[in-house]
Parts: C-alpha cells; structure tokens; sequence
C-alpha cells in the first residue's frame, strides 16, 4: 500500500485538496461528511497549509486537523519574498506537522504558481522534503493563473516554477486556469470544476498504481514518466460512453486536447507516458489497448500501461511530461514583460515621488 | 128460707158427692202435667226454689271426680234428702219428675264453690229461685291453695339457663293436706338441669306457701308455652281438691354468636420490586364475642412471586367484642410480575364453638419494566447526534 502525502498549499492549494477530500467521500453532497468515511484507495494523508486563515475556514471536506495555519501571518500579499521569509521563520513547525503524519512513499503538493503563500511555500517544502524523507516521489500539480489575473501573479508563477524544478522535484504536472475555463461560463464555476477535475484524476491514480492490475505500472513507472522531458506534465482524461464506447476512442480521447489539463499536442510533445485504463473485463480488450499504446509509442517514445480491472465503462487517465512547452515560453514571456511593465510603473511612481518631494527639501515646518 | 136452708144443704151435699171427684180429677190432672227443664248455676251456701222443694248446694266434693253434695227438701212435707251427686248423672228426689218431685243433673261444675244444674219437674212449679241459705253465711273451714309458675327471665338465648318458680300459697282457712304438684312430663325445648321434678310441703297452713325452684336450659329456638302447674290438695274431710296455675310462655332467641366480616383493601398493582400495603379490617357484626382470634394470611398460588413480609399478615386478637373493629397493614413485595391469590383465614371462638372466617384477594405485580426501551428511539438519535456533532468538530476550523 502506497503512503501518500497531500499538501494543499495557499489558497488554490488548499481548493484541491478540499475537492480531493470531497471526492474521497464518494459523493457529491455537501452533507456527505456527515455520513460517509473518507475512502482513500492508500494511506493518504491530507494537509492543507495557509497563512490566510480565512482560507483555511473556506474548506469544507478537510478536517480541521488537517488544516495548518502558519502562526502571525494573514496572508503574504502574492508577495513571494513575504512568503518564503513566512516559511523559514515556521519551517520546524510546518515540518513538524508534516512529519507526525509518517513515512511517505509519494508526495502531491499542490499549489497555485501565481499566489503568494503556495508560490513561495511550495519550493521551500519540496525541498524540505526532499531532505527528510529518503526515496520519496514528489510531484508538484501546478496551477497556472489566468493571464489577466495580473501582472504580479505572472511573475510569481514564472518565479515559483523556477523554483519548483530547482529543487529537484520529480516532476510537475501543470493545470492552467486560462486553458480550463472554458469549461464554464464563471470564475467560480470554473475553478470548482477545475479542482473537481485535478482531484479525480488525481486519485484515479493513485488508486490505479495501489491496485492490483491486469498489465502492471507502478510508483517507479509514474516516477520514470514525470522525470522525463521537462520533468513537466499533464493529465488527461476520458471516461467512455455511448456516444463512445470503444477502448480506442476512450484512450484517444484521454490524450486530446480537450481531456487535458494543460493545452499540449500529445503526440508532437510527449516525451513518456503512462496510459492507465479501468473498467469491466469485458471493455478490457488487451490487443486493442496494446495496439493503441504502440501507437502511442511510435510517436513519444516510452509509453507505460496499466489496466485495471473495475466495473463500469473504460475510463482512462494519461500521464505524461512533455519534452517541450510552447506555452510556457509565453508564460515566461508574459511573465517578463509583466515585471518589466511593474518595473517601469514603479520607477515612474517613484520618479513623480521624488519630483514631488524636490518641492520641499530644504524646507521645513513652520508654526 | 127452709128452702134456702133446704138449697144450701143439697148444694153441700153435693158438693161433698163431688169433692172426691175432684180430687181424683186433679190428680189426674198431675198425672198429665206437662214438663219442664231449666238449668241454672248456683254456689255453695246457695238454694234454688223449685215449687216447694228447696235444693241447696252444700259442696263441692271434687271438681276433677265431678261430686257435688246437695241437700233437697220440700217445704210442708216430710220430704228431707242429702245426695252426693255425680256429674252427669240423673238424680231422682222425692220420686222424681214423674211422681211430682224433682230429677236433677249436673251439667258442669265450675269450680269448688260454683255448679250448673239442670232441674226437670211439673211446669207448674214454676221457675227455680235462687236464695242464700244460712249455711252460706256461716264462714267455712277449708283450705285453699293457689299455684302460680314464674320464670325469672320470659326471653333467653338458646344456650341459656332459665328458673322456672313453682309458688303455692294456702290461702283458705284449714290446712291443706296431702299437697302434691302434678308431675309434668319434661318439655323438649329445655334441658333440665336441677330441681326437676318440683317438689313441695305435703302439708300447708292457712297462710303459708311454699315453692320450689328448677333448672333448665334451652336447647331450642322459638316461642314455647311452659303448661300450667297443678296442685292437690285435701281437707280434714279428706275431700280432694285441686288448683292450676296459669301458662306462661318464654321466647328462646338464638344464641348469641359473633360474626367476624374480613375487609381487605388490596394495594393497586405493585411495580416489580416495589412495595404494596394491605389495609385489613376485621369486623364483628354478630351480637357475641369473638374470642382469641387468629388471623393467618397465606399466598396460595405462586407464592414466591409476591412476598409476604414475614408473618405481617398474621395477626391474634384477645377478643372482638360484637360492634368491634380491629385494623392492622401488611407489606407485600412484588418479586415477579403477574396475579397472586392470597387467602385469609381468621379463627375464632364463640360461645363455646369454633368458627371460621376466611376471605380471598388478588394483589396484581406489574412485569418488570424494561425502562431502556424508552431510550432506544433516543439512542440513535443520540448516535447520530454525536456523530454530527463529532464530525461538524472535526471539520469545524
């Protein structure tokens, strides 16, 4: 059994985590922690861990003692200096917190890039991490801002991701608001709906590489397909019905653009993959789903399956890093030309400022 | 007036030829006189006139043999006669009625001084005339004995003991003797005790009495009348005479008898475990006493469900006199649910018997209340309530 660590870091962070303990629940509805039992597929512990404890109250599925609340801070301000500075001054703490929960096999810290708690929190945690546990797996799930959120948010998300993969995380795997929310008319809607979609495919996975399966992938395969390429990634996901029912046309459609999390052309910029299927055997049809794996194959190189026999129509999650990002080059340039235009304004508010001042040096108060 | 001389001597000589015709004309006439009866009563010391006979009743020899004695006489004549009579007999003087004198019949004697007589004679004697002779006038040497029977008490209780007072007082002016009470053959309704056969002086002067006293006890119940009491007694003439008294009646009421009545105030069903009080009351409404009475008080069927506080039930009482209440409380303890009989039986004497009283009541147990039961729909609730209340807090921040 898996020994899985989930951190849910600043606000974004601590959203998916709660979708996560929701969706452990089994059910949609808000009174379902009242009569159901978190069902975890492994050992999974949850942490969710803010400076806003505001955020924190937010949560509606997580425990309460599962809710960390870095002492004397209120939020960071997207100020990622504030945050880290937060971190170092709490850091025996937050570890503390994280290390009474036991040995871990897999960590999922999960974060927004733009914010200023999860942005400055999650690096220093990967690494503290790193540090503490021997062997374990650490995949960070990075939710990238919308790209008019604001220019601070950019930066912060062009920082922190440098960051992340400086200190040798495992892999990331990369949720972009601007590309997901299209999936409903609102914000709101559309980030609940984006942290539905992280949280299901998330344990979707970790169940699937904890469960016994007809063709064996496991956590060494996972870490093998998120250290590949950039060491970023995505998830995609489909789930068959009768529109289409076929094994191909569920993994197929697992890999398009529009089952991902991140906008990305499969075949052109995988690097590795791992295609997991679940669903009753008799969706189960092992030639079809090894000629579509070598399909795959054929184009990205390494490609991992796992299947995983469970009643119900075929659902499929596919994991893979990307060997390039052609949007997070204009990510990093958005993100550049965001602080050259804070720098600018900056040092134009701060020219008028002086200018103004100029009026009264040497002068003084007179009563 | 020779002639008248002449007339007179021829009427007188022919009245001479006549006279003795007519004297045999009357008697002839006697001879076919018609007859009479007449009765009348009459005492001692009186006469009665019938024509020229005079019968004057000297006495009464015995009222109980019938004998009177009369002395008959007739006036202008030789005629003189002293008869015992005998009652119902005829008795034929001077020839009787049909040679002109008087036949006499006792038709009933009274009592020693008073007798009816019926007379038969010549209808032309007339109606019989009553007067005193000089003997009635001439106080009497004779005794004279009155009876009487008392009871010292007309109404007993059957059980109890009654004197019957036999009291004969002379009350003429001789003694009277050879005085004996006629024996009476015992009643059934007594039982006699003492005295019996009565008893008394054989020789009793003028003045004096004597009684005699006898025991006995009723055995029955009812009105029963004691028969008069008889006596008789002698003269110096030996002449009998008797004497009753009157009857008396008693009224023999039952006997007097105690009548325990059992009350019993049973507790409403006892809670299991609980305890019930028994309120008895014991009642006399018989007119005797009630002695050393027993009271025992028993579970009869079960027993060990209902539990009796040791011998609480149980009770003795000296006596409970007629009217009487006596009330005592017993404690039973429900052990088990269901209905117990419980028997009480109260032993008694009265006036020399035993008896018995006994009653039966049910005391009710009620089952063991299973007071849980009532927190079982709560319980879930509770349940569920902590549950929610655990999970709000564990998810409250």
């Amino acid at each position: 059994m898996l020994n899985v660590l989930m951190l849910g870091i600043g606000q974004c962070g601590n959203r998916i985590l709660d979708a996560v303990n929701r969706q452990s629940f089994g059910g949609s509805s808000k009174l379902s922690k009242y009569y159901s039992r978190q069902k975890f597929p492994s050992r999974v512990e949850t942490l969710a861990i803010n400076t806003a404890v505001n955020d924190l109250k937010e949560l509606k599925f997580t425990a309460a003692k599962d809710r960390f609340h870095v002492p004397n801070l209120h939020g960071v301000g997207a100020n990622r200096s504030l945050g880290k500075q937060g971190f170092w001054d709490n850091r025996e703490m937050i570890m503390e917190e994280i290390e009474k929960r036991g040995d871990f096999d897999v960590a999922f810290v999960m974060t927004s890039a733009s914010g200023g708690t999860g942005s400055s929190f999650a690096p220093l945690v990967i690494h503290e991490l790193k540090n503490r546990y021997k062997n374990i797996t650490i995949v960070a799930v990075i939710v990238l801002p919308f790209r008019e959120e604001g220019s601070i948010y950019l930066q912060n998300a062009a920082f922190s991701m440098r960051d992340i993969m400086e200190v040798d995380c495992d892999g990331i795997i990369l949720v972009d608001n601007q590309y997901l929310k299209r999936l409903s008319g609102d914000i709101k809607t559309a980030y609940d709906r984006i942290n539905e979609m992280v949280a299901e495919r998330i344990l979707f996975l970790i169940e699937s590489l904890d469960s016994e399966m007809l063709s064996v992938t496991d956590l060494g395969d996972f870490k093998t397909v998120m250290r590949g390429g950039l060491r970023m990634g995505t998830l995609g996901f489909f789930e068959a019905d009768k529109k289409t029912p076929t094994l191909t046309s569920a993994i197929e459609g697992s890999i398009k653009p529009g089952g991902l999390l991140y906008p990305a052309e499969v075949y052109e910029d995988a690097a590795r993959a791992m295609i997991i299927i679940q669903g009753s055997r008799e969706y189960l049809d092992v030639d079809e789903i090894t000629k579509a794996v070598e399909k795959l194959s054929t184009k990205m190189g390494q490609v991992f399956k796992g299947i995983v026999i469970k009643k119900g129509r075929p659902k499929v999650l596919s994991v893979f890093t990307l060997a390039q990002v052609p949007d997070l080059e204009l990510l990093y340039s958005q993100a550049a030309q965001a602080i050259q235009d804070e720098k600018s304004r900056k040092t134009k508010a701060k020219k008028q400022l002086d200018d103004a001042f100029a009026y009264i040096e040497d002068l003084e108060e007179v009563y | 007036m020779g002639l008248i001389y002449i007339t007179v001597f021829a009427l007188l000589a022919v009245s001479m030829m006549l006279a003795p015709m007519a004297s045999a004309a009357s008697e002839d006439e006697a001879e076919y006189s018609e007859m009479i009866t007449r009765d009348f009563s009459f005492r001692v010391g009186e006469g009665v006139r019938i024509g020229d006979y005079r019968v004057e009743l000297t006495n009464v020899v015995s009222v109980m043999d019938g004998l009177i004695e009369v002395k008959a006489w007739k006036r202008a004549s030789q005629f003189e006669d002293w008869r015992v009579m005998e009652s119902r007999r005829d008795v034929n003087l001077d020839g009787g009625q049909d040679r002109g004198g008087l036949t006499l019949m006792v038709t009933e004697i009274f009592d020693r001084d008073t007798v009816r007589m019926r007379a038969t004679y010549r209808s032309d004697y007339g109606y019989p005339e009553k007067y005193i002779t000089e003997r009635a006038m001439a106080p009497r040497s004779l005794p004279k004995l009155e009876v009487s029977t008392s009871l010292d008490k007309s109404i007993v209780r059957s059980g109890e003991e009654v004197k019957v007072t036999i009291t004969v007082r002379n009350v003429g002016n001789d003694t009277a003797r050879d005085v004996a009470l006629q024996e009476l053959p015992p009643l059934p309704q007594f039982r006699y005790i003492a005295g019996y056969p009565p008893k008394i002086k054989n020789q009793l002067q003028p003045g004096e009495s004597d009684m005699a006293i006898y025991s006995m006890v009723a055995v029955t119940e009812g009105e029963v009348t004691i028969p008069a009491t008889g006596v008789r007694y002698a003269d110096s003439k030996a002449t009998i005479y008797s004497d009753r008294s009157k009857d008396v009646s008693i009224d023999i009421k039952p006997k007097r008898r105690p009548d325990l009545v059992m009350e019993v105030q049973t507790p409403g069903p006892i809670d299991h475990g609980g305890q019930g009080i028994i309120n008895v009351s014991i009642r006399n409404d018989g007119d005797g006493t009630a002695q050393r009475v027993e009271v025992r008080g028993q579970v009869r069927s079960g027993g060990d469900g209902l539990r009796l506080e040791a011998g609480s039930l149980d009770r003795i009482f000296f006596e409970i006199p007629p009217g009487g209440v006596e009330v005592y409380s017993a404690a039973a303890v429900g052990a088990r649910g269901g209905s117990y009989a419980v028997n009480l039986k109260a032993t008694y004497q009265g006036e020399g018997e035993m008896m018995q009283e006994e009653t039966a009541f049910e005391v009710s147990v009620l089952e063991r209340k299973h007071k849980y039961l009532y927190y079982l729909p709560v319980v879930p609730a509770l349940i569920i309530g902590v549950w929610l209340y655990r999970r709000y807090k564990e998810y409250k921040y």
